[in-house]
């Protein structure tokens, strides 16, 4: 999926699991917070740390959780703030060109994969892209 | 400080839930900014107002049984979920409504959104 022309805006790798992020998975949601973040998050997180948060991500881009590769239809407007300030992504398996909720990134409906430890996430956007540099 | 006052939060424009009552007690004194870049202006007028001691939820953890409220900057997913669960009093920046798996916890009594600082008055 990735060309030459591709940047990576943000790159991390999951560091824990949580005990109730399968049972989310289930309702089309996967949720990311940031290794650190308060304990009580934990159980519904996919904690992470990240290597690159250069920026949030934008329609059009391609969120790659573990091996699986997604485009985003649509951002809420406080997911960039999210992200970068807490490490925190909603991913939704919507299929909704529109945000429903101002922190949802909303992808194609279908499975999302439970990631494990050591899986990277990380979100690209190809050079061609409305809105890149 | 023993005497804590009471702050009555009500919801803001777009917003939903509410009014809460937050009264800080000597077992429950902390005022939760669970929110990024630092202590919230809402958490710190909370604080202010009724004695209680503000603190970042993302730079130190506290256990629930001590928090009198939560201060969240929540998109609608998850932190909108988590501390009414645990039947915390939850206070959203953002002018959220119930929404995702937790929601059914999300409840009137619990939970107040769309909150600025001016919505924040003394009982």
């Amino acid at each position: 999926m990735t060309s030459p022309a591709t940047t990576t805006v943000y790159e991390s790798v999951v560091t824990q699991v949580g005990e109730q992020v399968e049972a989310f998975l289930a309702h089309g949601l996967l949720i990311f917070f940031a290794d650190g973040s308060p304990a009580e998050l934990h159980d519904i997180s996919v904690l992470h740390t990240a290597s690159t948060a250069v920026d949030g991500p934008r329609p059009g881009d391609t969120v790659h959780v573990g091996d699986t590769s997604l485009e985003v239809l649509a951002v809420g407007d406080v997911v960039g703030d999210n992200l970068l300030n807490l490490g925190h992504l909603d991913l939704k398996a919507d299929g909704r060109s529109q945000a429903k909720l101002p922190g949802d990134v909303c992808v194609r409906k279908g499975d999302l994969p439970l990631l494990a430890v050591g899986d990277t996430f990380r979100i690209t956007r190809s050079a061609g892209e409305e809105g890149s540099p | 400080m023993s005497d804590y006052k009471s702050v009555t939060v009500s919801k803001g424009r777009g917003g939903w839930g509410g009014p809460l009552t937050i009264t800080p007690t000597s077992e429950k004194p902390l005022i939760a900014s669970i929110t990024g870049g630092g202590i919230h202006p809402v958490a710190q007028r909370i604080a202010e107002l009724t004695g209680g001691e503000a603190f970042d939820g993302f730079k130190s953890s506290a256990p629930f049984d001590k928090i009198a409220v939560a201060v969240i900057d929540c998109g609608g997913t998850a932190r909108v979920g988590v501390y009414p669960m645990k039947k915390v009093k939850t206070v959203d920046i953002h002018a959220t409504s119930p929404a995702g798996p937790l929601a059914q916890f999300i409840t009137e009594d619990l939970f107040v959104s769309g909150v600025k600082t001016e919505d924040v008055q003394e009982s």
